[in-house]
């Protein structure tokens, strides 16, 4: 699903050079709930940027989902983020003067998807988070913890194959936090790949796999997960949303 | 504290230099569109002779053709004929009258090394001088007496006397004008006018008269006017016809010191033209009038449309240039919400905010004014430099300036005081969590 | 297009779309009022005179003192002027169009007739007017030498043959045969007959109205005001300058006993006359123009804001897909809908303020053709004043999303 394979990623100013990532190396395969863990500054956010297509690297091999990104424009890149991964991120980034079904409608707009599908993706997905009666409501009348959901369903509505999350209980208290992580898990269990960036040991001990950064460099790499095969029923419902 | 509002403000605006030119900018534009147009609209329609201007009229009667009015919209002709001027001054009935008319003269000069060259003068009786006191530099004005005699005498303006006589007392010498001697009584100082309000039938914006002679002499020697000359019957030959025809040519002003006196010279007029009427003469209805001199002045409207129009379209470009700075400063204060909270946690009042981003878009508006009363310091030597007979009128004053500077500032706070309002309703804390 | 979230999301900030609508509405209903108020000025200043502008000048002269007789003066100025190098031809005559000063008088088709069937200014000239105006002859003739009369102002004036502009001859007989008509100048004058018609003259006062500007007349006499007479002279083609120095000196030497006024050549005397329409046009194609680049600069300003204000959103955008273009054409379109609504205030706060001219200054109704070509203009403003803030947005990068603050 995401293999990186000696990735470099160099910050070059006219003085100095900073490595965020050497030689770094990973492999998510699908359905995979993978924890990427460090202390702060150690090039998770890096790594998540990289992930995500956000940000192009300076060495190394990435495939996303087979696609090798290396060279992509950016529109192609675009493209790819829009069809591929969903995002989830630690500060939520709804956007305020857009209610919760437009907000789920933003990637899906991008997508191309017509009007009744885009309506029926945007439903399902905020009846997924339990947020269905609140379509009409913005932002700013919902706790933290009904945002992060409105964030997740955004990411779910187009149905990704790999959902990014980049610290998403951070801004949240424990009993919100732990709704979120459910849902995660829940997530999962359709079969949706997750990669979630953390400093909290205790959230990533909820992943089927961990994996530490430090200094740009993947310290505990653990070739053989043990992977939770999906129901086949589970995996059925994940297709009726695709 | 308003020192350190004010440099708190001032750093503000210089950290955004771009915006902060464009506010400025802006409002400067707007101010000096508006005070240019204003500042020739206001001089154009200002009283000329505040302290008498409703009690000098301009006598209007209704002399012309039964099939045809003078004005389509049933105003009356805006002269007089020679019989009925000279009809009225007789009468004597007002405080003071004067019969006038432009006249254009040949001068002599006796100075042999000054060609002779042609001036533009006003032919009136003694009164004019009393009515629209003119102040003298040397002697003074000739008397009824001399009205009478038909005295060969002449009042020179400052500007011929100065061509003349090198600017010197020149009253008891004469000047040589269309091969008549005439003896000066009297030299005017400056007279400056904004508009030539005594009359307003050939153009408000003239140049000024730069002689006065009697009135009888003038019709004695046969001098037909210069101005505007209107029949509504083709008179017979000869100029004693003339003078007895319906032609008007002639502009006559009353000065009636009371609203009684008024009234009075009002049912005289009436009476008059009944007279007149028995005789054959006005068939049209009685239709007399006697505006005063700023009712005459919008009468003519010595202010020009287009200037009304400029002025109107000025005062839409500032209200723009304002919801400009209104857009802007709610642009920059939204942003510095931040520090809205972070001075409100700190114990900062609603009301200290408020001062302090008051004082920010004052700021910005004395600048503007300050730019606005330079542009438009510019705009009126553009006005000049566009319409040359405006001179008069296309001048700065003081009261323009204070009217400016006022006009920036408050239109400076009150753009600036919505986007302060919306600035000062951030809660204190509602910033800080980030 | 995503009109419908853009258009609720700006609901959400209504002043600021508020702001820059009132901007936009008044600037249309300026723009288009004072293009409109530039076009007629324009149209004003260049409606022929039908004479010959470039190769003429006119001037007076004003005798003094006992014994001058104008009316030697004149015929011997007449010949001095004729003979003179680089002269082509010259007349005597009261008035010249634009010149804002001449004689009007009533013109009837019957005798003693009680309201005048049109209104024309009399040219009072001799036999060498046409070719010295240039007036283009369409039908009859040129006055004959024996038909110029000469008169004093104190006398009846009289004429038995007059030529006229096309324009008063078809007001006065409608079917076009005016030609050898008999016409009445005022109430109880004899008949004059037509012999000519020229195809333009204009009268001396620009602020007639495009109907009755071409009633002129040439009446074949010599009348000079008092002692002062006046003359047209054309020079030779590109010589116009240099004669008119000669005359000026020549005229002087001739008679001490008189003054010659300022020589004006006909294009002066054209600018003279339209000198307001000519400030009036100017001042308003600089209020437009200052206008325009205040609204621009506001749009500028203002897009500029946004788009800092909502770099995190956009970075946020960008993370779900959205390409550059998505971006630009974002903002481009913000920038469409608030542009569309206040040009639809715009457009009915033109109308309003044409009817306000209309009532308050005669002013005709602004053509409908003006609001949906300003709207052209405005959304052209709009989408380039916006482009510089969207292509900025356009290059935030996605990865912005992810930074914490």
């Amino acid at each position: 699903m995401l293999k990186m394979t000696h990735l470099q990623k160099v910050y070059r100013t006219h003085l100095i050079e900073t490595y965020a990532l050497r030689d770094f190396s990973i492999n998510v395969r699908e359905g995979e709930f993978v924890a990427v863990t460090g202390p702060s500054g150690s090039g998770k956010t890096t790594f998540l940027n990289i992930a995500g297509l956000l940000e192009e690297f300076t060495g190394g091999q990435y495939q996303l989902d087979g696609v090798d990104v290396h060279g992509l424009n950016d529109d192609k890149r675009s493209k790819l983020r829009n069809e591929k991964i969903g995002f989830i991120f630690q500060s939520f980034n709804l956007i305020p003067d857009l209610n919760l079904f437009d907000n789920v409608d933003v990637p899906l707009r991008y997508r191309g998807f017509a009007a009744p599908d885009r309506k029926k993706r945007i439903e399902e997905a905020l009846g997924r988070v339990g947020l269905a009666s609140r379509m009409k409501h913005y932002p700013s009348e919902l706790s933290g913890g009904q945002q992060q959901r409105v964030a997740i369903a955004r990411a779910l509505a187009g149905s990704p194959r790999l959902l990014l999350a980049d610290e998403p209980t951070g801004n949240l208290d424990s009993l919100m936090a732990r709704g979120v992580m459910e849902l995660l898990e829940e997530i999962n269990r359709h079969g949706t790949t997750i990669v979630m960036v953390t400093h909290d040991p205790e959230l990533a001990a909820r992943a089927h796999r961990n994996v530490h950064v430090i200094d740009g460099q993947v310290t505990d790499f653990d070739d053989e997960p043990t992977l939770r095969k999906p129901a086949l029923d589970d995996s059925t419902a994940a297709e009726a949303v695709a | 504290m308003f020192a350190y509002y004010l440099q708190l403000g001032l750093r503000s605006l210089r950290r955004n230099p771009i915006l902060t030119a464009l506010m400025v900018v802006g409002i400067g534009l707007g101010i000096a569109a508006s005070m240019t147009t204003l500042t020739v609209l206001h001089l154009m329609g200002s009283n000329p002779i505040p302290w008498k201007s409703d009690k000098l009229h301009y006598v209007q009667l209704d002399n012309w053709s039964a099939d045809d009015p003078f004005f389509d919209d049933g105003r009356p002709p805006d002269q007089v004929t020679y019989r009925d001027a000279v009809a009225l001054m007789e009468a004597g009935k007002a405080d003071k009258q004067a019969a006038m008319f432009k006249l254009s003269l040949p001068i002599q000069p006796e100075n042999k090394e000054l060609k002779p060259f042609q001036s533009l003068g006003r032919v009136t009786y003694a009164d004019f001088f009393a009515m629209f006191e003119p102040r003298f530099k040397y002697g003074g004005a000739w008397n009824r007496d001399q009205d009478h005699s038909h005295a060969r005498v002449v009042v020179l303006g400052k500007d011929i006397n100065e061509k003349l006589f090198g600017g010197q007392d020149s009253v008891g010498r004469t000047v040589r004008m269309n091969g008549v001697d005439y003896s000066i009584v009297g030299v005017l100082d400056d007279w400056k006018l904004h508009s030539k309000y005594y009359d307003l039938t050939v153009g408000a914006f003239s140049e000024p008269d730069e002689f006065f002679m009697p009135f009888t002499t003038a019709i004695d020697l046969k001098q037909r006017a210069s101005g505007n000359n209107s029949c509504w019957k083709t008179p017979a030959d000869g100029w004693d016809a003339y003078l007895d025809s319906d032609c008007i040519w002639i502009q006559m002003w009353v000065q009636l010191d009371s609203p009684a006196r008024l009234a009075e010279y009002k049912s005289f007029l009436d009476s008059y033209v009944g007279e007149q009427k028995k005789l054959g003469r006005f068939p049209r209805p009685i239709n007399n009038r006697l505006l005063d001199v700023t009712e005459w002045m919008r009468d003519q409207r010595v202010i020009s449309r287009d200037v009304e129009v400029q002025t109107g379209l000025a005062f839409a470009f500032l209200a723009v240039c304002l919801v400009n700075t209104i857009g802007l400063l709610l642009a920059k204060f939204t942003r510095k919400s931040g520090e809205i909270g972070l001075r409100r946690a700190l114990g900062a009042s609603r009301r200290e905010v408020f001062a302090q981003f008051l004082i920010e878009s004052g700021v910005v508006g004395l600048t503007g004014g300050f730019l606005g009363l330079l542009l438009t310091g510019l705009g009126l030597l553009a006005v000049r430099a566009l319409y040359t007979e405006y001179k008069t009128v296309a001048q700065l004053d003081w009261s323009m300036i204070a009217t400016t500077i006022v006009l920036a500032i408050t239109s400076a706070v009150l753009a600036g005081l919505y986007p302060t309002w919306r600035a000062c309703r951030v809660q204190p804390a509602a910033q800080l969590k980030v | 297009m995503e009109l419908r979230p853009i258009l609720s999301a700006l609901m959400r900030s209504k002043v600021s779309m508020i702001l820059i609508g009132l901007q936009v509405a008044l600037t249309l209903a300026i723009v288009c009022n004072a293009l409109f108020i530039i076009g007629q000025r324009l149209d004003r200043m260049h409606r022929p005179s039908g004479m010959n502008e470039t190769d003429t000048f006119w001037f007076g002269s004003n005798g003094f003192g006992q014994g001058y007789d104008v009316k030697a003066v004149q015929q011997s100025d007449l010949a001095l002027l004729r003979q003179m190098p680089g002269v082509a031809d010259a007349t005597s005559t009261n008035s010249v169009p634009m010149s804002g000063g001449g004689w009007g008088t009533g013109v009837n088709l019957q005798p003693k007739q009680k309201t005048q069937t049109a209104r024309t200014t009399l040219y009072m000239v001799d036999a060498h007017a046409l070719d010295t105006f240039g007036f283009n002859l369409v039908a009859g003739r040129n006055f004959k030498p024996e038909e110029i009369e000469s008169h004093t102002q104190s006398e009846r004036l009289q004429s038995a043959a007059v030529i006229m502009s096309k324009a008063l001859a078809d007001k006065l007989f409608p079917n076009g045969d005016a030609l050898g008509k008999q016409i009445y100048l005022d109430d109880d004058s004899p008949a004059s007959t037509i012999v000519g018609i020229v195809e333009r003259a204009q009268q001396p006062w620009v602020w007639a109205d495009n109907d009755s500007i071409e009633n002129a007349t040439l009446v074949p006499t010599y009348l000079p005001y008092g002692n002062s007479t006046r003359y047209l002279v054309r020079t030779e083609p590109g010589r116009r300058d240099e004669v008119m120095k000669a005359v000026e000196q020549k005229m002087s030497e001739a008679n001490p006993s008189r003054i010659i006024g300022k020589l004006r050549s006909i294009e002066q005397v054209r600018r003279e006359a339209y000198a307001g329409d000519r400030a009036m046009a100017i001042i308003l194609g600089a209020v437009i123009f200052a206008l325009l680049g205040v609204t621009a600069l506001g749009i500028v300003g203002m897009a500029s804001f946004w788009v800092a204000q909502r770099t995190k959103q956009i970075g946020t955008r960008r993370a779900l897909g959205a390409t550059k273009f998505d971006i630009l054409r974002y903002f481009q379109t913000e920038n469409f809908i608030i542009t569309t609504m206040g040009l639809i205030a715009g457009g009915i706060l033109a109308y309003a303020f044409s009817l306000w001219l209309m009532q308050n200054y005669q002013s005709p109704r602004l053509p409908w053709y003006y609001v949906p070509i300003g709207f052209l203009c405005l959304w052209a403003l709009g989408q380039l004043a916006v482009l510089g803030p969207a292509l900025r947005a356009s290059r935030v990068p996605p990865a912005v999303a992810t930074r914490s603050v």
